[in-house]
């Protein structure tokens, strides 16, 4: 196909957007990087040697070493997964029933869970506190989880709606024919084929649990509870230039897990994603 | 083995009537096709007797007992919708086994009956496969496989062979019926193809608007339709309307009148001076180069091989007709036509009732 010269500038134009924009985004991890592999003496050099003369791998070794360490990012691991687990284990029938059902006010009801994720966290945290405190859920991680959960259903109830939405009814209408129950015609057809969409649901609510800041923070005080992010605000806070490095470290490792779910599992994303395309 | 009724069925979505009192009666092991234009309630009616839709009024009957009670696994009714409707994530053997899941027989029996069905339906190569690495015509043959390995009471096809090419549905026609000769059961078969209709059917059923217009043999409602409706769908090309009025023994047409001949007047009998609609096939309009009767321009000429098609423009009307192929027509001719008025269906054009109400009734009981 030959391409016009006012289609190439607009190729340019648009290549040159998203490299601004990639580099607002990289420049912070790349300045992170650049101080995770510095001795303590450059350090202190700050921004005046971007690329540090000695680098060293010496500040992640004694990050992995740590105790500390590993405790917080064993509770991330923790938090996160259960939080999506059972994100996407109770929007599934949510999303089923929207999906398959016919009742009034159901584009009423979607608008209405889809307008809870637009409340900032921020917007209910004290009511949030107070709530838990009364419940005797602070500084556990079931309480903990139980609000993860409830901040990842309602787009997880969103995801899932479109991935039952992309397997045909008139397989329902077959399994009725053959004599499945409706249950039965969710677990053994729907769900294997919506398998995808599942899993896709599960790692975004895997990724942004993993970052997930507002709700330890305000949830969990005692330090062997502490996810990485708590744990990493908490020493930022409290430490001077000396350990900065070490934070550095700690943080860049801090990001390897979600961004190693997410590059092994794209491939999930990208087939829940391509469903709604090629439809049986 | 089922007889099937369908007593006074009426469904309405919200404030649209999509059917209006429609009955049926089914012997046991007939082949009943429905057809109609889109959206005249075809599909929506075969739901209602597999119980994936409710009726809004009136009963099915399966062996003189109502099932609209029972959820469409316990009606013994099998289903082959349009797209197939296979399961994509399971093997084509599981795919066809998967209506015996219920069935109290041991793994090699059904194993066994899987394997019959495929022989039946040539497919045992696929067992294997799934639903994706097959062709159109192999996953309707999947589709029917599932049905028959049942033994249903009842089989319902939804335009089964409407996704096929040309050649692969008159193939499938015709295996359809094998298997019905073979599997002799009670069948309701729904299409708009009013060919699959008349070369499938044991009766014809012709909806139109949530209606029943018509229910005969394939002969009866292609030479004795009741409405001009029936008239105008079933045939192809169209069949002819042509205006008339019936005067002192004569039929006066557009720019001509015609004499009636003696076999033809007592059909007339009674319909003088009314405005009527004579309903002639293509094949009972004579072109003659000379002319006698009404004269039309020749317009278009389609040969088909075994015949040609032939048509015309006369002021009034637009007239097909079929003819031999060595005709030595050519567009623009001015020709002159015979209407074979012995074989004309004579509708009152208010109305649009046959004049002569053809044999059969409207609950559908044959008339041997
Ligand atoms: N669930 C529904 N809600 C509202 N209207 C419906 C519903 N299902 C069908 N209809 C309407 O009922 C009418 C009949 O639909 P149906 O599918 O039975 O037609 P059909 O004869 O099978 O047509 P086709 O040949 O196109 O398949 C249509 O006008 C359709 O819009
Ligand atoms: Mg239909």
């Amino acid at each position: 196909m030959v391409r016009s010269r006012a289609e190439r500038l607009a190729d340019l134009a648009v290549y040159a957007a998203m490299l601004l924009l990639a580099a607002a985004f990289l420049l912070p991890v790349l300045w992170l990087a650049s101080l995770a592999v510095r001795t303590q003496a450059e350090v202190f050099l700050g921004a005046a040697r971007f690329i540090p003369e000695a680098p060293t791998l010496d500040n992640f070794a004694r990050v992995l070493r740590d105790g500390g360490f590993q405790t917080y990012i064993w509770n991330t691991i923790k938090l996160s997964s259960l939080g999506a687990a059972g994100a996407v284990a109770l929007a599934a029938p949510a999303a089923y029933a929207l999906s398959r059902m016919r009742f009034r006010g159901k584009g009423a009801v979607m608008l209405g869970i889809l307008s809870v994720q637009m409340v900032s966290g921020l917007v209910v945290l004290i009511p949030l506190y107070r709530f838990m405190d009364r419940l005797g859920l602070l500084e556990s991680h079931f309480g903990t989880t139980l609000l993860y959960i409830a901040a990842g259903i309602p787009v997880t109830v969103w995801l899932l709606k479109i991935a039952f939405d992309t397997v045909p009814q008139t397989l329902d209408d077959a399994a009725a024919i053959d004599g499945l129950s409706r249950f039965e015609t969710f677990a053994m057809i729907t769900l294997p084929l919506a398998l995808p969409g599942l899993v896709s649901a599960f790692i975004l609510n895997l990724i942004l649990n993993w970052s997930q800041f507002l709700i330890p923070f305000i949830m969990l005080t005692a330090d062997e509870t502490w996810p990485i992010s708590v744990a990493i605000f908490r020493f930022a806070g409290s430490t001077s230039a000396a350990t900065t490095q070490l934070l550095a470290a700690a943080c860049l490792l801090a990001i390897l897990p979600a961004l190693a779910i997410f590059i092994v599992l794209q491939r999930w994303i990208l087939a829940a994603l391509m469903a709604g395309a090629v439809k049986q | 083995m089922a007889k099937l009724d369908l007593s006074a069925i009426t469904k309405s979505f919200g404030a649209t009537r999509v059917l209006d009192q429609v009955s049926l009666s089914v012997p046991d092991r007939e082949f009943v096709v429905v057809v109609g234009p889109s959206g005249c309630g075809k599909s929506t009616l075969l739901r209602i007797v597999a119980g994936l839709e409710a009726a809004s009024a009136g009963e099915v009957l399966l062996d003189d007992r109502p099932v609209s009670q029972l959820s469409p696994g316990q009606r013994n009714v099998a289903m082959v919708f349009q797209n197939y409707a296979l399961y994509p994530h399971l093997t084509v053997a599981a795919n066809i086994g998967f209506g015996l899941r219920r069935a109290r027989m041991r793994r090699a029996e059904k194993r066994e009956a899987v394997a019959r069905v495929a022989r039946l339906l040539e497919i045992e190569p696929l067992l294997n496969r799934r639903p994706g690495a097959l062709s159109g015509g192999q996953r309707q043959r999947v589709a029917m496989g599932r049905a028959i390995i049942r033994n249903p009471a009842v089989f319902l096809f939804d335009e089964p062979l409407s996704n096929l090419d040309a050649r692969l549905r008159m193939q499938m026609r015709s295996e359809i019926r094998a298997l019905h000769r073979a599997v002799p059961t009670t069948t309701l078969y729904v299409t708009h193809d009013q060919i699959e209709a008349m070369t499938m059917a044991d009766r014809v059923v012709v909806m139109n608007g949530g209606r029943i217009e018509q229910i005969g043999t394939p002969t009866e409602v292609y030479s004795a339709p009741r409405t001009t409706f029936v008239a105008g769908f079933i045939g192809m090309p169209s069949i002819n309307m042509i205006p008339a009025r019936y005067r002192g023994d004569a039929l006066e047409l557009p720019s001509t009148t015609l004499p009636v001949p003696a076999a033809v007047k007592p059909r007339l009998a009674g319909h003088a001076g009314r405005d009527l609609l004579v309903g002639l096939r293509p094949e009972h309009l004579d072109i003659r180069p000379g002319g006698d009767g009404l004269v039309a321009e020749v317009d278009q000429i389609e040969p088909t091989g075994s015949e040609t098609l032939v048509y015309l423009d006369h002021p009034a009307m637009r007239l097909s007709a079929r003819t031999a192929p060595d005709t030595a027509l050519s567009p623009g001719m001015q020709v002159g036509l015979r209407l074979l008025l012995e074989r004309a269906s004579f509708f009152d054009a208010e109305t649009g009732l046959n004049l002569v109400p053809p044999p059969s009734n409207l609950t559908g009981e044959l008339t041997a």
